[in-house]
């Protein structure tokens, strides 16, 4: 089926969606059918939406039902315990360093990651031979799967691994046998690392499929009343890549709050659980523990963050923007 | 219109065909009366590829199983081990258990207290019989609030692995057999760039066998306190020998967590470090990876309690959503036999049944040090909370090993943790 016969089909409102180019103009406008012109697009929908439904929604509202049990597999032994589960987070030492370092981590990849990216994906954005090459280069750690990546930072970062190696054998700064991953701050580092080298390509994607909807005409403009470099950057290229600049801002925050595999794999949470993040503890105390009561209202407690922050994020950008950047 | 209904019923069939796929399950219902019935055994005798266990499982003792009680089919389901644990929680949510489990036996008391195992000690007439044969320590395992809810199914210990470099750049002439011959070939070790001894961890696995070898204990016998026990004068003085070695850096910070610290089954035969603690599987790695080295295998050096290491292994429970209870404890009978027990020898399984240590060594030769530790080795704690006990020695004793607490203030400060732990049962 061609893509203007599909449009025939589902009619006028879909062929809005398909491409000038290839669908007819000034066709009549058909009468939708009374009797199934309505339930097509349920039923194209509902595998989708079925889907969601049992493995998004019905899982998190159980979830959030867990969190006020002391949970037990045989559902029976189940006790109701109200927020029991919540007050020991926010007693549990354990929590606070867990979510301290979700914070750290959060901040120190979702600033390097937007910076970085944007940087190379203005570089990028110029016209050369080799510039398909490196957009491959940059984003080829997107598509890497993390528990390869983590696995070799780990490597990488072990005793005997190659930074040791080039700092001390190569570039002789240190004495090249820091235990990166004994201490929770060098081991910090590391995880950040590893979440900046993998993101830095999917936030230039974004912001390279932006930057070519910065008019080329305001741009000549400024530079014709004497904008200099920065000063078009900053009055027309960021107005013009706003939304994009608050969708990677506020996805990277959620992702960098829902950090995991790096922290489990390169560390385990350790030494001594210092590393540990949100998910790694409330993994434990699910999986390892089986006290799925307590594991869920921690999940419960980083829903309630990640959407604090992101309701926050939104109300801070289009306040500095004007409603209409949303 | 011809064509919008060929598309409604189109998407009303994929719908219903992506539903069909994703909620299939496969039919586990039994056959008609006169069928044989067939019981489902998990475990991780796959090892992660290493399928030599698996295979004598498959190839020969179901098999001969199956023709000793032709009206008894077992289907053995290998899961990984890292995700054994998982599938085993989330089956048991669901009420979809098979009817046997290999399992770690760290994990028998969890499920036990979760009502989802069947105490073997009230369903089998003659469990006394088959408990008796084996192991006390590992039968131990078993024991939940005064049931056992499993039987010892394969075991392992720990015991000192070195290699002859070490030795001789201990100058020693045979692997350190006390803690005074440890402290001294620490002595001689320095400054050769050889670490005298690494672990990976400080949980019950890693510093049990030190604790009890210096004469200290985790808890009383009856394991209702830890105070008074894990921070006696014996533990603290067997702690306190280790962290001075981590200090003057003869043992590997890897003890204290560090991921990036050059593993143990590495850093033995590269001559990094001098002694380890081990099982005997490590035989088959190193045979791979390092088919030049020759470990060297010891009792756990003994200090004032003796020579005593930890237990380790798997036991079997039955479950008690089983619908062929009498069927697989029959397996559950055939997995003590002789036959079963020193078939899976070979491959790297120590046997439960006392009687049977000397077969054993006859079959395997450098099993030997392993069976005679086995004699006196105990159990860690037989709570649901054994991880959780794991985690509190890690978090306890990381900062009296980095020298910020003092050994018997972590020692303490653990053992008031695991009381909590206790007090909960």
């Amino acid at each position: 089926m061609t893509l203007t016969t599909l449009g025939e089909s589902l009619g006028a409102d879909v062929a809005g969606h398909v491409s000038a180019a290839s669908v007819p103009p000034a066709r009549p406008r058909r009468r939708r059918s009374s009797t199934g012109g309505g339930l097509v697009p349920y039923l194209f929908l509902a595998p989708g939406a079925t889907l969601f439904a049992l493995t998004v929604l019905y899982p998190t509202v159980q979830a959030f039902q867990m969190s006020f049990f002391d949970w037990k597999l045989v559902a029976s032994a189940s006790k109701f315990i109200g927020f029991d589960n919540y007050l020991r987070a926010l007693q549990d030492d354990h929590f606070w360093l867990a979510l301290s370092n979700s914070g750290i981590y959060m901040v120190f990849t979702v600033v390097p990651q937007i910076v970085i990216g944007l940087a190379i994906a203005l570089l990028l954005k110029r016209k050369s031979p080799t510039q398909p090459l490196f957009r491959v280069l940059f984003y080829l750690p997107v598509v890497t799967s993390w528990v390869v990546v983590s696995l070799l930072f780990r490597f990488l970062f072990s005793d005997a691994g190659l930074i040791n190696f080039t700092l001390g054998d190569f570039l002789h700064l240190t004495d090249g046998s820091t235990p990166w991953l004994a201490d929770r701050w060098t081991a910090l580092l590391a995880i950040c690392a590893l979440g900046v080298w993998k993101g830095i390509g999917w936030s230039m994607m974004i912001f390279l499929a932006a930057l070519q909807g910065v008019p080329a005409a305001l741009l000549e403009a400024a530079a014709m009343d004497g904008a200099n470099r920065w000063q078009r950057f900053r009055a027309v290229t960021v107005p013009a890549i706003w939304p994009a600049l608050l969708f990677v801002t506020v996805m990277l925050v959620i992702g960098g709050f829902n950090v995991f595999v790096s922290v489990y794999l390169m560390t385990g949470g350790g030494p001594a659980g210092r590393t540990e993040v949100l998910l790694t503890y409330m993994y434990k105390q699910a999986f390892e523990n089986l006290d799925f009561g307590y594991g869920s209202a921690i999940a419960v407690l980083l829903t309630v963050i990640v959407f604090i922050l992101s309701v926050v994020q939104l109300r801070v950008f289009r306040d500095r923007n004007g409603e209409g950047a949303l | 219109m011809k064509r919008s209904r060929t598309i409604a019923i189109t998407a009303l069939a994929a719908s219903v065909a992506m539903l069909a796929t994703g909620c299939a399950t496969a039919d586990s219902g039994g056959g008609s009366a006169g069928d044989p019935v067939t019981i489902t055994f998990w475990g991780a005798y796959g090892n992660g590829g290493n399928s030599a266990q698996q295979d004598v499982l498959n190839d020969t003792l179901i098999p001969a199983f199956e023709a000793a009680h032709p009206d008894i089919k077992v289907t053995y389901v290998d899961v990984p081990y890292d995700d054994l644990l998982k599938k085993l929680t989330t089956s048991a949510a669901g009420d979809e258990l098979p009817d046997l489990v290999r399992a770690d036996l760290g994990w028998v008391p969890k499920f036990a207290d979760l009502g989802v195992l069947v105490p073997l000690s009230q369903a089998m007439p003659d469990f006394q019989e088959l408990a008796d044969a084996t192991f006390p320590g590992v039968l131990s395992t078993n024991l939940w609030k005064g049931e056992y809810y499993g039987l010892p199914l394969d075991t392992n210990t720990r015991v000192l692995i070195t290699s002859q470099a070490a030795l001789d750049a201990a100058g020693l002439d045979a692997p350190p057999a006390t803690f005074d011959d440890l402290e001294k070939a620490a002595s001689a070790l320095n400054g050769t760039g050889i670490s005298l001894f690494a672990d990976g961890g400080l949980g019950a696995w890693n510093i049990s066998p030190w604790i009890w070898s210096g004469g200290g204990a985790i808890t009383d016998d009856e394991m209702t306190t830890a105070t008074g026990y894990l921070d006696g004068t014996k533990s603290v003085a067997t702690v306190q020998m280790l962290v001075d070695l981590y200090k003057t850096g003869q043992i590997s910070n890897g003890i204290t967590g560090n991921a990036g610290a050059i593993s143990t089954a590495e850093g033995l035969p590269n001559n990094t470090y001098a002694t380890i603690f081990d099982g005997p599987w490590m035989t088959g790695i190193w045979a791979d990876q390092f088919p030049d080295f020759a470990p060297i295998y010891a009792p756990i050096p003994a200090g004032d309690g003796g020579s005593v290491s930890v237990v380790g292994g798997e036991d079997i429970v039955l479950t008690a959503t089983s619908k062929h209870q009498e069927a697989a404890m029959e397996f559950i009978r055939y997995t003590q036999s002789d036959d079963f027990q020193l078939a899976l020898v070979p491959t790297g399984q120590l046997t439960v049944i006392k009687a049977l240590g000397d077969k054993q060594v006859e079959l395997v030769p450098f099993l030997k040090v392993f069976t005679d530790q086995l004699a006196t080795a105990k159990a860690r704690l037989a709570i649901p909370q054994g991880s959780q006990v794991d985690t509190i020695l890690n978090e306890e004793l990381v900062p009296a090993f980095e020298g910020t607490v003092s050994v018997k203030d972590a020692l303490s400060k653990a053992a008031t943790r695991i009381d909590e732990l206790l007090a909960e049962q």
